[in-house]
């Protein structure tokens, strides 16, 4: 990059620009406001720009304008920047800018051993922690070639639906905020309140739970937490449909959603987009039966799929979702066999020189851990799958065409959380 | 000011060396304080003597100029509790629908949230970004918050109260109504700032083309009132219940209102503050007591709609029924009594009611009271009561204080409607807006109108 010669200054668009010279006058206004707009409304990078769609993307057409949405924009979910081209109200290419909450999670992994790497993936995607931890258990327990007791699998599956109803009822409530909706996010928090609350009494923590262990869970099944349970369990279904009601019978949220942002089957497959947001395109992928894992092949339940691949349908997946897992829930409650919860491990842990892959279903896809192992007691190299990153690179794909207003739900309809995307 | 500051110095330096250590701070205050306010009741008197005879010949003299003088000044005032009123009652109302609580810490059932939030907002730094154009940056708010509050001139409360009884009225409503859109217009352009000018551009888009429902949608009133006069279109639905114009235009009131929810930017429509869009639109640089006009704007603006579908649809402030205990006090002349006579009522009511009450706290509430607690709980108690009774007798007695109830209970009826919107649907797009607007509302108001005049030219004949 060559030396700067002019001063620059970060801009509303984000790129730096040069101030460029000129003509002088006597009125210091007309100086001042000349200033401002070459330095506020011209994004030159001050760089050559370093691809080519980069050098497309800060080309301004004609009537066309740039709009920084974020990091910091009230209905950003998390930090997400967005550079938005528009044309009047209308987005014409969208450069989405990652990063603002990178940590370096899998590199503190590497450094840390394996007991200590399940509370390091816990704060990726804090809305569903437990998921990242299972997934990292997944993989380490085949390197090491673990067996896990029945009921510490059933106790797993019966945490992690419980923690991806919490997510779907967020979800449904941030896509009704985002579209200008107040009331669906307040009944949402209460219902994942109670849930979370429910986790606390078994785990001891409301967000970040530290629960999963390599060969089993940290605490058996409590009072605390079933007493919860089953008094949750007995309006579930009913506050579900309740809260369903309150959008999918709503004309403004019906037509809002219908026919927006519409991701078609062969581009969400070139994506290797997963979850919730793949099954509404109509591919019937989940991870929970396609490569099962735990006690699921012994569960029965659905995988709800539709063929729109609209906002509606992405949250239309989520609802029905919702549904299947309080019918998971039930199982485990009625199958849950009596044993141990923690398979008998050394206390050091240092499995044999190899590599493995560990998936599960999170609430918003493929959740995947590779790691592998060199033979000391840590893992030499630590990946993480996040879906929520996958899910977002199809962003600049569904924006271009839409309004300005649509932008946030549309994004807020892949059900983005930052904390996992920038690791 | 600065020399009435050197003389309470000078005044605090004469006394004598510790007075004011051994007083408490309330007592130092009024210590300090006492020879400005003995100073300013002498000036106070001085003014009144001299000036005022030739003020009072003057104000006799130009009797109309008084009248209109009361009354800006009145509307201008009301505004505030008026905007205080409407935003404790959203933030509460939205809250219980949200199964939340709401303010509840200051004042009782944090009814003074509003005002706390008023001084906090009057209290904040006076801003402006750079790059913004300062002069019209500063008087959009002032604008906007003028056009609002103009309109309330011609609301008729109750009957004779009403600030001016224009023969144009309505028409007087609607242009000065749509002038909102000019300083919406000004703030979203001189604030230097994309959401700021997307939010201005949206309610000039908004406004002017939902105006033109809004207004199509009134002259079938006009039309079956034969006027323009906010007055006697109430004084012409006054007969009973069902001469209020809603039972005639049933199709005109669902196009105002739904006009009127887009004019006064409220959910769905609130296209052009919508934060998960554009942040907070042509508000997004506004900051302190100019945020503060735009805010209050808005919920006068709620207010005067809600006021206006009140007097035009649903009888003004007539009442729904004949009040059976109508009474007349006309018997009793106030003059009768003299200046010692109501000296003597007014205190015996004040005295003897807060001794009365402050005994019976004590009665029935034990030894936890003391007497200055009883006292003031008793005046309070005797306040409560007074005021009460005089309100029911000037319910019953006086047709304008009955006029202002059934005002009110309609006008609040409709700022419950918009919170409650607000509070249950989302918010439409732009186009769907505008689409709607055009397509559907527009032909829905000129069929109104097409059928309106037809049916008066037709019965009329």
């Amino acid at each position: 990059m060559p030396p700067r010669q002019n001063a620059s200054r970060p801009t509303t668009t984000g790129t730096r620009v040069q101030a460029q010279p000129q003509p002088s006058t006597d009125d210091p206004r007309i100086m001042l406001d000349r200033q401002i707009g070459a330095d506020l409304f011209e994004p030159i990078p001050p760089y050559p720009p370093r691809t080519e769609r980069e050098g497309e993307f800060y080309t301004l057409g004609d009537g066309e304008m740039f709009l920084n949405v974020g990091p910091h924009h009230p209905a950003t979910h998390g930090v997400l920047r967005l550079v938005l081209k528009l044309s009047g109200e209308q987005v014409v290419d969208v450069d989405p800018v990652l990063g603002y909450l990178h940590r370096g999670v899998e590199k503190i992994c590497e450094n840390s051993d394996y007991y200590h790497v399940i509370d390091q993936v816990d704060p990726l995607e804090y809305i569903s922690s437990l998921f990242q931890e299972w997934a990292a258990v997944l993989s380490f327990e085949k390197l090491m070639d673990v067996e896990v007791p029945r009921r510490a699998e059933y106790i797993r599956v019966l945490s992690g639906e419980l923690l991806r109803i919490a997510s779907h009822t967020l979800y449904m409530g941030f896509l009704a905020l985002d579209l200008g909706g107040l009331t669906p996010i307040l009944y949402g928090f209460i219902e994942r309140d109670e849930i979370v609350e429910m986790l606390a009494a078994l785990t001891g923590a409301r967000m970040l739970f530290n629960y999963f262990r390599i060969g089993g869970v940290n605490g058996d099944l409590n009072h605390e937490f079933m007493s919860r349970l089953g008094d949750w369990m007995s309006r579930a279904a009913r506050q579900t449909e309740a809260s369903a009601g309150l959008l999918n019978e709503n004309e403004i949220f019906v037509r809002r959603t219908r026919g927006m942002g519409v991701l078609d089957r062969a581009t969400a497959l070139r994506f290797g987009v997963t979850g919730g947001n793949l099954r509404a395109t109509g591919v019937p992928f989940d991870v929970r039966r396609a490569h099962p894992y735990s006690v699921y092949p012994e569960l029965d339940f659905s995988i709800p799929t539709r063929t729109e691949g609209d906002s509606l349908a992405r949250y239309l997946i989520r609802v029905d979702e919702v549904r299947e897992s309080i019918k998971i829930i039930d199982q485990c409650l009625h199958n849950i066999p009596d044993g141990p919860v923690m398979a008998k491990l050394p206390r050091l842990l240092r499995p044999r020189p190899g590599r493995s892959w560990g998936a599960c279903e999170g609430p918003r896809g493929m959740m995947g851990v590779y790691s592998i192992s060199d033979g000391s007691d840590g893992p030499f190299r630590f990946r993480i799958h996040d879906p929520s990153f996958v899910n977002l690179e199809t962003v600049p794909a569904l924006l271009p065409g839409n309004l300005l207003a649509d932008t946030m739900a549309i994004v807020a309809s892949l059900d983005p959380v930052m904390g996992g995307i920038d690791k | 000011m600065r020399t009435s500051m050197t003389s309470v110095t000078a005044f605090v330096k004469s006394l004598p060396a510790g007075v004011l250590v051994r007083l408490s701070p309330a007592e130092r205050l009024a210590l300090i304080f006492s020879p400005l306010a003995i100073g300013g009741g002498v000036v106070t008197v001085l003014a009144i003597a001299l000036l005022g005879p030739p003020f009072t010949d003057f104000l006799g003299a130009n009797l109309p100029l008084v009248r209109f003088a009361v009354a800006a000044s009145a509307i201008l005032l009301m505004t505030v509790p008026t905007a205080f009123v409407l935003i404790y009652l959203e933030l509460k109302v939205i809250a219980r629908m949200n199964l939340r609580v709401g303010p509840n810490r200051i004042g009782p059932w944090g009814s003074a949230m509003s005002v706390v939030h008023g001084l906090k907002v009057l209290a904040k730094e006076d801003f402006a970004p750079t790059g913004a154009d300062v002069t019209i940056f500063t008087l959009a708010p002032v604008v906007t918050y003028l056009a609002s509050i103009m309109t309330l001139l011609v609301i008729p409360f109750a009957p004779g109260l009403i600030g001016q009884d224009l023969n144009i009225g309505l028409l007087y409503f609607f242009a000065v109504g749509g002038l909102t859109v000019v300083g919406l217009l000004m703030a979203g352009w001189s604030s230097f700032n994309k959401y700021s000018l997307l939010g201005g551009l949206r309610a000039a888009a908004q406004i002017i083309s939902y105006e033109i429902p809004l207004t199509l949608s009134v002259v079938g009133v006009i039309l079956l009132a034969g006027t323009m006069s906010t007055n006697r279109i109430v004084l012409a639905q006054s007969g009973s219940l069902l001469d209020w114009f809603v039972f005639r235009q049933p199709l005109a009131v669902l196009v105002f209102f739904i006009a009127a929810t887009a004019e006064a930017n409220r959910t769905p429509f609130d296209m052009t503050e919508a934060d998960s869009e554009i942040v907070a639109g042509f508000a997004t640089e506004y900051s302190g007591m100019r945020f503060g006009f735009f805010f209050f704007a808005e919920y006068v603006n709620v207010f005067i709609v809600s006021a206006l579908a009140a007097t035009l649809f649903f009888g003004g402030w007539t009442a729904p029924f004949n009040w059976p205990l109508a009474y007349d006090l006309n018997w009793f002349n106030p003059w009768s009594l003299g200046f010692f006579g109501w000296t003597a009522i007014v205190l015996a009511v004040l005295v003897i009611g807060t001794e009365f009450f402050a005994v019976i706290v004590r009665l029935f509430g034990g030894r936890e009271w003391s007497a200055w607690d009883a006292m003031g709980l008793g005046f309070l108690i005797d306040l409560v009561l007074v005021v009460g009774i005089l309100g029911l007798a000037g319910f019953i007695a006086f047709d304008w204080v009955h006029g202002i109830f059934w005002f009110m209970v309609k006008t609040y009826a409709f700022v419950f409607t918009f919170v409650w919107m607000r509070a249950t649907l989302p918010r439409v797009r732009v186009d769907q807006l505008m689409g709607f607007a055009w397509k559907w509302l527009l032909p829905a108001s000129l069929l109104n109108l097409f059928a309106t005049a037809t049916a008066v030219v037709l019965l009329n004949r």
